[in-house]
């Protein structure tokens, strides 16, 4: 086990490197920065003033020096924009995300599960194609869309829950609503696809012969094996998460990652975006091997490296 | 199988995770400004969401359009202010002034007057205000904006006297000094500050970062009371959020919303100090020719742009310079939709040897106003039809803006820029040397005699300034054509039932909390 958790962490470190470093080269090759902070009418010798100040006189690769001095010293750098030392803004967005993003796989996997579950204990029953007709309408819902008719409907219309916001418990709703309803789809189908195979397997049969009850066949024995391709779809969807639901954020004023990254990239606030592209990159990174920890533990052939 | 232990290790890992997230989920519904009655703040509060937290509230920026809203004659004051209605200059915190010289002037300050943190303003504050926004450590929005080099000496010679001396005269000092912000002796000289202390009408209460900034009425203003005890704002990226938070009362005001925005009846138009209009790029074949250039802005139906894409927000214009601001000439209509005339004029550029059929690009960029990438649409297919060839590119801000400014990409080609101008200054200085001028940052094109006339408006003071830059108007607008005038564009803002304002043209770079007024 130690040694695939060693295998895998050298091998998910080389993207955190390419990422960050690919990070800090492109942003520098979209424009001066000094254009977008600077007044339309300032002087060239404000322009030339402000590029000294910050260091984007110097050769990118003297600047990239400086950076990694400063990363090495957990010195991220101050915002441009909001002249605060960037790993604060990072900082308070990240958890903002995190808490998002938790909350809604929590939900999506639990709603799946008994969901998919149900809909693959009897296949083409009733419940099946319920479950199968919503869960295709919930993968290919557009976020935005369904997020704009919720505030119309939920906020506008009924009065029942706020527009936007963080201020309340209520104001959760229509954010977790809206990111949840497509992990849920897509969960569903996986769910369901991998329960029907496993609940026809010989396994099974000899459960219900030796007397196990229904509860405990479906969830105790057949989801236990149905649950790594669900899994493997899960991770993946949390770390789409986890980088930011731009979308979700923008629309409901919710402080995340997402909102800041995009802010960040459009105003060229370059220490804020290396700030948060190195903690969101570290973060996923670290999720990922969380999942393949949990999927060596499911299954001992990937645990003893043996390919299926 | 699983193992009994481990399933108590999965279900306490659970358990765990469930924890964090509830706790972090209070603290994130914990942090926000106390709710109160009226689905938001109280009665007293006024609620305005925004579309951006203000970057910082840092008093040299309030240039900058989501700084100055919050800051500009809310937190902190300057020492004249202009009136956006007459255009006229008004005593602030200096009472009354007088130039001594070209080159030297005397404030006289108001008495009287504190600080949020309990200190008295009094000219050193004033002198070191004024130093610390021209003075270059600090990247002020304001000193580049207002002052764009010039340069100066601020004296406090007693409590309430200021003496000012420019490097060269400067007819329209006073103007510029209601650009700076005045703050406390206190205030940090070599960097930017967050959250300012002023003289202004509210205080800070609480800026929880990313979510919500409460003002509080400051009890020691020298002026009128305000009638709201306090201002939250919020801020949302997404129009139709702002505009829906209107009708479910989370907000008494709306700012910068589109018309698709759906705020109904509760929608306000205002003009918005902005004029749109295309730049072209007067120095490349075949926009070299003046009847190219005369046939554009005949080609454009500015009419039927501003009614049709516009959805009637706006009125065609034909100067960049609008009325109420120094320097509008009365005389300069806007170029009348004639195609008969622009297929004329580029027909007889052609027959001359102007080689029409070159592929001009329209730079555009997204969002610079609502429904931009189709009023470029309109355009293209106007000039198409008048006989130019003609393509599009919408880009993003920053790069747009390597089109804006020099240095000019090189090998762009001949370029039609989609741009916007406000003059929030109130001077056509602020507009003519950098848009017009032959070395001006966002000029691509000028003549000499034009620069002559635009140096006659800078140093003109009075009614003479006025004749003057209109003069420099009026000769760009028949003799240079370096430009085609779109409209003066119409801002829209959403208000509640709760809360009177009447918007103006100042009203998108600052909006003054002592105007709002509860109804009724």
């Amino acid at each position: 086990m130690l040694t695939f958790l060693r295998r895998r962490v050298v091998s998910s470190a080389i993207p955190l490197v390419v990422v960050v470093l690919g990070v800090f080269y492109l942003a520098r090759l979209t424009g001066d920065p000094a254009n977008l902070y600077l007044p339309l009418s300032a002087t060239a010798e404000m322009r030339a003033e402000f590029a000294a100040r910050h260091g984007f006189d110097q050769p990118l690769l003297v600047q990239f020096g400086d950076y990694l001095a400063q990363v090495v010293r957990l010195d991220f750098g101050e915002s441009l924009r909001t002249a605060e030392p960037a790993a604060n803004a990072v900082l308070r967005a990240f958890p903002a995300t995190l808490q998002l993003a938790g909350a809604t796989m929590i939900l999506a996997i639990l709603g799946a599960v008994v969901v998919g579950s149900w809909a693959a204990y009897r296949p083409n029953s009733l419940a099946d194609r319920v479950a199968s007709f919503t869960s295709t309408t919930a993968a290919s819902m557009p976020d935005f869309w369904f997020a704009i008719m919720g505030v119309l409907v939920f906020s506008v219309a009924l009065g029942w829950l706020p527009t936007s916001g963080t201020e309340s418990m209520s104001a959760w709703v229509l954010p977790v609503l809206t990111l949840l309803i497509r992990p849920f789809g897509v969960l569903v189908q996986v769910v369901r696809g991998a329960m029907v195979t496993a609940l026809s397997a010989p396994y099974i049969k000899v459960a219900r012969s030796k007397g196990a009850s229904e509860l405990r066949v479906v969830f105790g024995h057949a989801l236990r094996n149905a649950a790594p391709p669900a899994l493997t779809v899960a991770g993946d969807l949390a770390v789409g998460l986890v980088n930011g639901a731009v979308v979700v954020e923008t629309i409901f004023g919710w402080p995340g990652i997402g909102k800041l990254m995009i802010t960040s990239i459009l105003q060229r606030d370059f220490a804020v975006l290396q700030a948060a592209v190195l903690v969101t990159a570290i973060t996923i990174f670290a999720l990922n091997i969380v999942i393949d920890a949990c999927y060596a533990l499911l299954d001992s052939r990937v645990r003893q490296g043996v390919t299926a | 199988m699983i193992t009994t232990p481990r399933r108590r290790q999965a279900a306490s890992a659970f358990l765990a995770l469930g924890t964090l997230l509830s706790v972090g989920a209070c603290s994130v519904a914990n942090s926000g400004p106390e709710p109160s009655s009226g689905g938001g703040a109280a009665a007293s509060t006024v609620r305005i969401v925004l579309p951006e937290e203000p970057p910082t509230l840092e008093p040299c920026d309030a240039s900058l359009t989501a700084t100055g809203r919050v800051t500009r004659a809310n937190i902190t004051e300057a020492l004249t202010e202009r009136d956006p209605s007459s255009g006229q200059l008004q005593p602030a915190l200096s009472t009354e002034w007088k130039q001594d010289s070209p080159t030297e002037w005397t404030f006289t300050l108001r008495k009287g007057v504190k600080f949020h943190d309990g200190t008295a303003f009094d000219a050193k504050a004033a002198a070191f205000s004024i130093e610390r926004t021209l003075g270059s450590k600090v990247d002020c929005n304001v000193n580049g904006y207002v002052f764009g080099g010039i340069k100066l000496t601020a004296t406090a010679t007693d409590d309430v006297t200021l003496k000012v001396k420019t490097a060269k005269p400067d007819p329209i000092l006073p103007l510029r000094l209601s650009f700076v912000e005045i703050v406390p002796t206190t205030t940090n000289a070599t960097g930017k500050v967050r959250e300012p202390v002023g003289t202004g009408p509210y205080k800070i209460a609480k800026w929880d970062a990313g979510r919500s900034l409460r003002l509080e009425r400051f009890p020691g203003y020298w002026g009128k009371a305000p009638d709201f005890a306090a201002a939250e704002y919020v801020w949302r990226g997404e129009g139709s959020i702002r505009a829906a938070m209107i009708k479910s009362d989370e907000a008494d005001i709306a700012v910068g919303l589109a018309p698709e925005d759906g705020a109904g009846d509760s929608a306000v138009q205002f003009p918005n100090n902005e004029t749109s209009y295309l730049r072209i790029d007067a120095a490349k074949p075949p926009l070299n020719d003046v009847r190219v250039r005369q046939a554009i802005n005949y080609a454009i139906d500015k009419d039927g742009l501003v009614a049709s894409v516009f959805a009637g927000l706006g009125k065609p214009a034909g100067q960049l310079v609008p009325e109420g601001v120094t320097g509008h000439s009365p005389a300069i209509q806007p170029w009348p939709y004639d195609m008969a005339q622009a297929k004329k004029l580029i027909a007889d550029a052609k027959a001359a040897g102007v080689a029409t059929d070159t592929p001009i690009t329209i730079i555009g960029r997204n969002g610079i106003y609502p429904k931009a990438a189709e009023a470029m649409e309109v355009v293209q297919n106007s000039l198409t039809e008048a006989g130019l060839s003609v393509k599009i590119q919408m880009l993003d801000v920053n790069a747009w803006l390597e089109y804006l400014l020099r240095p000019f990409p090189k090998d762009a080609g001949p370029t039609l820029l989609q741009a916007q101008h406000g003059n929030q200054a109130g001077d056509a200085a602020f507009t003519m040397g950098q848009i017009y001028g032959t070395k001006g940052g966002q000029s691509s094109f000028g003549t000499p005699e034009l620069d002559d006339l635009i140096t006659a408006g800078e140093q003109a003071s009075g009614e003479a300034r006025q004749t003057a830059f209109a003069k420099a108007l009026d000769y760009q607008n028949k003799d240079v054509v370096r430009d085609a005038v779109l409209a003066h564009m119409t801002g829209i803002l959403a208000l509640s039932k709760k809360v009177t304002y009447k918007p103006n043209a100042a009203t998108n770079d600052e909006m003054r909390l002592a105007e709002l007024h509860p109804a009724g």
